[in-house]
């Protein structure tokens, strides 16, 4: 060895001071480094995880919130038909309600304006028939001198045949 | 106050003849004095009634013809009583 010119104290110091070397960097640099690495990756892992954890609660919110809606939509749809159905219902009562007040004062107004007419034309026909009457009765009274009223007594007595109404007080 | 029973019998019989004579009585209104032709045409046509004691009065109403009323009975037989008969039928026209 020492032809090769390697001291063996030397090496053996050198192989000591190595091990003691590699076990201080071990036990104080890799050590610690490893466990902050490995606490980074826990760390990360966890993050992640909540990440994911939050993502699927995310989606879940979503896809609930998706559902609400469609059976909001639903329902909305289900009230609005139901709403519609009610309008026209009412819309039919109100115009089966306008139609029937609408011929009863037809009817009313009808009725009114026979009675009208009835009464018009009655009064009409009084004052024709008690105008034609006085009309009739001045005529005879002015025309008819002494003479024709008794030719017409007598002409009335000579030709009763006992056929006119008797009348009772 | 006490009536004597024959007077009351009395004033009755004289009260009912005299009512009963009314009643008979023979009433006629015309628009003219009637001659004596056309009363006897009227006892002949109305024989049943007691021309005896009529009473013919004027009333110008009539216009002419003549109307007989004998109690609650009347026989119309006047111009003014057809023109009468004339409207009541015209109000039954419609």
């Amino acid at each position: 060895m020492e032809n090769l010119g390697i001291d063996g104290k030397l090496l053996l110091a050198q192989i000591i001071n190595f091990v003691l070397f590699f076990i201080l960097v071990k036990q104080f640099m890799v050590k610690p480094f490893t466990s902050f690495m490995n606490q980074e990756r826990k760390n990360e892992e966890e993050k992640n995880r909540m990440l994911e954890k939050l993502k699927k609660s995310e989606e879940a919110g979503i896809e609930a919130e998706a559902k609400m809606k469609e059976k909001m939509k639903k329902e909305f749809d289900v009230l609005f038909i139901q709403a519609k159905k009610e309008a026209q219902n009412m819309r039919a009562d109100l115009i089966k309600q306008a139609e029937s007040d609408a011929l009863e004062i037809k009817e009313k107004n009808s009725r009114l304006l026979a009675e009208e007419k009835n009464l018009l034309y009655r009064e009409v026909k009084d004052k024709i028939i008690k105008t034609s009457l006085a009309i009739v009765e001045s005529t005879l009274k002015d025309s008819l001198d002494e003479v024709s009223r008794k030719k017409v007594t007598s002409s009335i007595i000579k030709n009763y045949q006992g056929g006119l109404k008797v009348y009772e007080n | 106050m006490k009536i004597n029973l024959k007077l009351k019998e009395d004033l009755k019989s004289f009260l009912m003849e005299k009512i009963q004579k009314e009643h008979n009585r023979v009433l006629v209104y015309s628009a003219d004095k009637l001659g004596p032709d056309e009363k006897k045409v009227l006892e002949k046509k109305f024989t049943d009634l007691n021309w005896s004691q009529a009473i013919y009065q004027i009333d110008k109403s009539v216009i002419a013809g003549v109307i007989i009323k004998v109690g609650s009975k009347t026989v119309d037989l006047s111009l003014a009583g057809s023109l009468s008969k004339l409207s009541n039928t015209l109000y039954e026209i419609d």
